[in-house]
């Protein structure tokens, strides 16, 4: 018996764990059996297997038997889910439902989760803008969180790394504050964009309207072709899975690649109940999952670790990681896990008609989504009553006209014209806000989900300095679209609880000083050095770009020294 | 199991049950609201089954029950005016009664007391109105053979002149 154990669990030692699959994990897994590591996967939900199981992908919009629309008692039985923009009938099967996997809402927040193999990398909105230093010195300059302990010129040549192999496609615009990278060709402004952008140019001192960047292969190269992927087909159905691998997910990229190099074992279905600290050695020594499907509880083991559970449930495994050396949970010595818990504020938005133009319209569709304004207040020093600032999303758009009200023949004909109406402009704004310790996370103290793991108990809201930010973009753009003389310029201020702009971060959070921060610069736990957390979980600050991209380049940098440390004995 | 009377087959919904002439009623008005031309209208298309399969799935409750408040109020206003059910009205007469419900400030309405009609009413001709031209705009017909829709677009034109619009597709 005890030889069959010994096999038992040498059977289930790797080199390294990786705890999720979404967009980290997905490189996690691939940079360290690009490096010859041998890694298990541990994945919470069921396994989707690229093309395999995107049973929406091809369907007609007449194919869903609700023409898209999530029936009533489906959103009625799950309010928070069903407020996420791609929440619908084509989609519906990748989004974990309210009922399913409940938690506790101290304060209101939207937990928009995708519990599978690719996670929400399956799900994004797919914007991938770098951070400058802007934005890494910003704690330190306005004196909010702590310093990040890396800057520009130490993530840099990740980010190169990880765009040229993900896809990006973009143009060099020569902005500090939005530095360029590995391009795929830019998807193209439309002719009111590309009007807005040149006006914004001649009138406005440091404010740019874009192309946004984003995760798709405009004209893929040969590293492309080699993943299975080719050329994105313009068909902006990415949230059913994509059967051309045009964007970048873990399940069309990161994880295919690495389970063709033979190095990796993915295992669906496996809940971490929490990573197991061995006190003799002063590391951990592996993870505790449950099977979802039989209930039952297994070890896994391996020299290193990397938590990517996906920003508040990395959290919560570590802090469920309770041992005698770390009884406040995995690293926690300082009291800092759980806290400065941010979002971003997508609390305003702006929309207008616009004359003119009527010789253009657009044909076919722009996955990038149309133009983005990098952040413009207060990047080069302080100049509002608030700190930080916001990115806009910028997208022009022109359809058929057709009428609202009406009924029989004509109407009908109507219905069926290609002349087109009037252009319109709209704006979304994405506003950095500032990690705070009253904006945490803690396990519940009794209630448990089906696998004995603590209820995670949400407390994140806004604050004065989100208010003031709203305020500002919204006088900002009322004011630029005005200048730009769009018409009929109508903003509104929503009051969505923070979580649905699904860029939640921190809580572990990297920083110098282990006194006030959980994790090293090299996203290496301070007082466990053999676990890594390079999810958003990690981020010390949340600028205002999409954060997806920040998170791959972590990845691919922290794998790079974790396993130069691993070479060195050192971890 | 669905049971029928003689004259009165009612369907059975999981949220309500359907009787014949609220059958008729709804099919005649998304008919009229989308009428068999030289193409297929709302009966062919089957949109008279889309408004009850979505006002039975995809909404609220209090809607549904404001729904058919307001339809019994709109049998009673045609067979109050015109002494029949609607779908026995004339061509005429259904577009003379539907006027009554448009919101152009130009249109002549036939019933002097239309701006009395309660919400019900009017919030029951706007649903039918919408999921009718929703049905439609969104029927393999509409989609295949008016504006088609593509699965794969394959290009992004951001500078698409319009004068060549009759090559165009979607957007």
């Amino acid at each position: 018996m005890a030889n069959l154990n010994i096999d038992s669990a040498k059977e289930r030692t790797y080199d390294a764990i990786v705890i999720g699959s979404g967009i980290s994990g997905g490189w996690a897994a691939k940079e360290l059996t690009d490096k010859g590591l041998k890694v298990i996967m541990l994945e919470r939900g069921r396994d989707v297997k690229h093309n395999v199981d995107y049973p929406t992908t091809n369907m007609y919009p007449w194919e869903f038997k609700h023409r898209g629309q999530i029936p009533q008692e489906i959103q009625d039985a799950n309010p928070v889910v069903s407020r996420c923009y791609a929440f619908r009938e084509d989609a519906q099967h990748f989004f974990v439902k309210d009922q399913e996997h409940p938690y506790v809402q101290t304060k209101p927040f939207d937990w928009i989760r995708g519990y599978q193999v690719g996670g929400k990398s399956l799900l994004w909105a797919r914007q991938t803008q770098r951070w400058s230093n802007f934005d890494f010195e910003g704690p330190a300059r306005d004196g909010y969180a702590v310093d990040w302990p890396i800057r520009y010129d130490d993530i840099a040549p990740w980010y190169s790394h990880v765009e040229k192999f993900a896809g990006i496609s973009g143009n060099k615009d020569g902005l500090a504050e939005l530095p360029d990278g590995e391009f795929l060709p830019g998807f193209p402004l439309n002719a009111v964009e590309d009007y807005f952008s040149k006006h914004v140019k001649t009138n406005y001192k440091n404010r740019h309207v874009i192309s946004a960047r984003c995760a798709h292969l405009s004209t893929p190269n040969q590293i492309h072709i080699d993943q299975g992927r080719v050329q994105c087909q313009r068909r902006n159905l990415c949230q059913r899975g994509c059967p051309f691998g045009g964007y970048f997910s873990s399940n069309a990229s990161t994880i295919p690649w690495a389970l063709k190099s033979g190095n990796l074992t993915l295992r669906p279905f496996s809940v971490v109940e929490s990573i197991i600290y061995d006190e003799k050695q002063g590391k951990a020594t592996g993870v505790r999952i449950v099977d979802t499907n039989t209930k039952q509880t297994e070890e896994y083991f391996a020299k290193i670790i990397f938590v990517n559970a996906a920003c508040l449930n990395t959290n919560l495994i570590l802090l469920n990681s309770k041992s005698n050396r770390f009884p406040n949970g995995l690293g926690n010595d300082s009291g800092v896990l759980g806290k400065y818990i941010a979002f971003h504020n997508y609390s305003a938005h702006i929309g207008a008609e616009v004359e003119g133009f009527e010789e253009w319209a657009t044909d076919g569709r722009n996955p990038a989504g149309g133009g983005y304004i990098p952040r413009f207040r207060n990047v080069y020093k302080q100049e509002t009553d608030f700190l930080r600032g916001y990115a806009c999303g910028l997208g022009a758009y022109r359809g058929y006209k057709h009428e609202g009200e009406g009924f029989g023949e004509a109407f009908k004909a109507g219905l069926s014209s290609k002349d087109y109406g009037p252009w319109y402009v709209g704006s979304h704004m994405m506003g950095e806000t500032i990690p705070k310790a009253s904006n945490f996370v803690a396990l519940d103290a009794a209630k448990k989900d089906a696998w004995g793991v603590p209820l995670l108990d949400i407390s994140v809201d806004y604050d004065d300095n989100d208010q003031k930010m709203q305020k500002d973009y919204v006088e900002q753009l009322t004011e630029m679209f005005t200048s730009a003389g769009f018409k009929n310029i109508k903003a509104e201020t929503n009051h969505q609880a923070p979580g649905l702009d699904i860029h939640e971060m921190g809580g572990v959070r990297m920083g110098n000083d282990p006194k006030t921060s959980m994790l090293n610069k090299w996203n290496q736990l301070h007082t466990c050095k053999n676990v890594f957390v390079t999810d958003g979980a990690s981020m010390t600050s949340t600028s205002c770009q999409n954060p997806s991209l920040t998170y791959m380049a972590l990845t691919a940098r922290a794998v790079d020294h974790a396993v130069s440390e691993l070479k060195k004995g050192n971890v | 199991m669905p049971y029928c009377t003689p004259g009165k087959p009612t369907v059975h919904y999981t949220h309500f049950d359907v009787n014949l002439e609220q059958q008729n009623l709804v099919a005649a008005l998304a008919e009229t609201i989308i009428p068999k031309t030289t193409s297929p209208g709302a009966i062919d298309l089957g949109l008279d089954k889309f408004v009850w399969l979505m006002l039975d799935d995809c909404t609220k409750k209090s809607d549904q029950d404001a729904f058919f408040k307001g339809l019994g109020e709109f049998n009673d206003l045609v067979k109050k005016t015109y002494n029949k059910s609607f779908s026995d009205c004339t061509k005429d007469e259904k577009a003379a009664v539907l006027n009554n419900f448009q919101n152009k400030p130009d249109q002549k309405k036939a019933d002097p007391a239309e701006d009395k009609y309660s919400k019900e009413l009017r919030g029951f001709y706007g649903r039918i109105h919408w999921l009718t031209v929703f049905g439609y705009t969104e029927s393999k017909y509409f989609m295949t053979k008016e504006i088609v829709w593509e699965l794969v677009p394959g290009r992004y034109n951001a500078y698409f002149p319009v004068k060549n619009l009759k090559a165009s597709k979607n957007g």
